[in-house]
């Protein structure tokens, strides 16, 4: 059999190892337009200011050579144009033709881009890819001043690396707080207060309409009217699923690219997992892209399993995230903003907990500087747990298995019950 | 593949799993020293308690294992004996496996310069029996197939 999987990352890598846990024969090609082993997307930002270096083992997803010792062909530096999914054939940017009994698309996301003028203009950077990140870190002499579009995760560890370096950076976030999807109001201000302390300037509730200069950025001009000198400009507002090789085809798409619980397309020998796919949330109970590394892991697993004809289903995943910004690390999963769900919450010393529970099923949660045992929640989250038993004792900042009913615990840590 | 079996109802919250989880990591494995004289290390096991109920709780070392799936370096991996453990030299302290640990056993240490940490218990490469295991006075740890 001849599996092709477009992409090399968290979602490919973890595809090919499940297929040779089951299938040492087939063979397995990974193409990708990016030439370098997969890598660890988080580290880019520290990759820009040297706090790690590309020599550095922390900086891949795998020690080693694991396409030589898992046996798949690799195609790096080749971009698939498109798909023939009549023949079954990838085209490639270099007029090859690969073949394909079974095909993987873990072809990830690409930075949005907002539509503002001036985004073609020396200094004008985005930020998801070792490519993306070499430029920045080419052109970090020449910025002093830096504004950052988009208070997101990618957006705020950014300002905090270049802040550490000691240029000034200006946040500007068109939500009323940075981390919008990821925190509320209370759990934000943690990280307001970090970013201050760190000489950061915010600009909140405002978008950059225009970047202007002439041999490079000169200054950004916000949609409120004021503008802000600057050397360059980070666009840092969000990450969209690469759909582009499935235009033409039969192959259901929406905001991602549409995957039953098997992660297989409306087309029967395709798949999509990770940034790229539109699977199933458990918690908002639709499917939605959710571009986070345990999500492309898994469903990468998933995908790969059943491409061997192992049955293995995706249940579901959630939003969960996990950032340190200075001093505050904080944990969030699911919905975290509601007005119609159940709320506990309390925030006492340097601590923040709050969950959100709709009929007695836990459906988000946000820790901030206590974050430790979060995983259990996110354990209630995923197979729907029902707290009402529980509940009161979330609060306490030492929740742990000794506030569960005895019996359900002694079954849980025999692994009974997984 | 055996791990430890937590045995609740013989636990008597003397946490000496704990000192000597911190005696077998530490540099000279030696507990005077360990716990006077060098950076004391992270207990691996926990004991937790709410009146009468005491037990300690370390990794399960499950099959599914989450915190291997979240990693984003591959730092938490599964090594040969099938047991989940930390790569000290590559991991970043992201934190993403605590997120995802459904048994709440992985912990933060902070204390390095550069990047943080995730501890969990190891089982004791260096041993046959867990040294939590060895300790317990009580039988409260034991060392068996699940």
């Amino acid at each position: 059999m001849e599996i092709v999987i477009i992409g090399n990352s968290v979602g490919a890598i973890n595809a090919s190892e499940a297929i040779r846990e089951h299938d040492k024969t087939s063979d397995v090609t990974i193409v990708s337009d990016e030439s370098y082993k997969a890598y660890s997307h988080p580290l880019l930002p520290n990759l820009i200011i040297n706090d790690v270096r590309r020599s550095d083992e922390r900086f891949y997803y795998r020690r080693g050579d694991i396409y030589s010792s898992l046996n798949i062909n690799t195609i790096l530096g080749r971009k698939a144009l498109s798909l023939d999914i009549k023949n079954n054939l990838v085209n490639l940017d270099d007029d090859r033709k690969l073949h394909y009994n079974k095909l993987i698309l873990a072809c990830g996301g690409h930075p949005f881009v907002p539509p503002m003028k001036g985004v073609d203009i020396e200094g004008v950077h985005t930020m998801t890819t070792i490519k993306g990140a070499d430029k920045i870190k080419k052109d970090l002499d020449n910025i002093k001043r830096c504004v950052v579009v988009g208070g997101g995760l990618i957006g705020t560890k950014i300002a905090e690396k270049l802040a550490h370096k000691g240029i000034k950076v200006t946040v500007v976030e068109l939500m009323r707080r940075v981390l919008f999807p990821v925190l509320d109001d209370k759990g934000a201000d943690y990280i307001h207060k970090e970013l201050k302390d760190m000489g950061v300037d915010l600009v909140l509730g405002d978008s950059v309409t225009e970047i202007k200069g002439d041999s490079r950025v000169r200054e950004v001009v916000l949609s409120s009217g004021k503008s802000i000198k600057t050397d360059a400009a980070i666009v840092a507002v969000g990450v969209r699923p690469n759909i582009d090789l499935t235009k033409g085809t039969d192959i259901n798409t929406n905001r991602g690219i549409v995957v039953d619980e098997h992660m297989r397309t409306n087309i029967d020998n395709i798949y999509a997992v990770g940034d790229a796919a539109e699977a199933y949330d458990i918690v908002i109970e639709q499917k939605r892209p959710v571009p986070i590394i345990p999500i492309a892991a898994k469903q990468g697993r998933t995908a790969g399993l059943n491409v061997t004809g192992t049955e293995a289903e995706y249940k579901g995943g959630f939003p969960l995230n996990s950032i340190t910004i200075g001093n505050t690390s904080f944990v969030s999963m699911g919905t975290v903003d509601s007005e119609d769900l159940e709320i506990l919450s309390i925030q006492k010393d340097n601590e923040y907990r709050k969950f959100l529970i709709q009929d007695n099923i836990l459906k988000g949660i946000i820790l901030v500087n206590n974050i430790e045992r979060s995983g259990m929640f996110s354990w209630m989250i995923e197979n729907r747990f029902d707290v009402s038993w529980l509940k009161d004792t979330f609060l306490n900042s030492d929740f742990g298995w000794q506030y569960f009913n005895k019996a359900f615990r002694m079954l849980r840590l025999d692994r009974k019950i997984m | 593949m055996k791990v430890v079996k937590i045995h609740e109802d013989y636990c008597v919250y003397c946490h000496l799993c704990e000192a000597a989880c911190i005696t077998e990591h530490s540099e000279s494995k030696d507990i005077i020293k360990a716990f006077k004289y060098e950076e004391k290390p992270i207990a691996r096991c926990e004991t937790v308690f709410n009146y009468p109920l005491s037990l300690s709780v370390m990794c399960r070392h499950c099959d599914d294992h989450p915190c291997v799936t979240a990693c984003q370096n591959g730092s938490m991996h599964v090594d040969e004996r099938g047991y989940v453990i930390v790569n000290e030299d590559t991991c970043v302290g992201c934190w993403m496996c605590i997120m995802s640990c459904p048994y709440g056993v992985i912990k933060r240490d902070t204390r390095r310069e550069k990047w943080g940490l995730s501890t969990k218990c190891d089982l004791c490469p260096d041993r046959e029996i867990p040294a939590c295991v060895e300790a317990c006075p009580n039988g409260a740890l034991t060392f068996e197939e699940l």
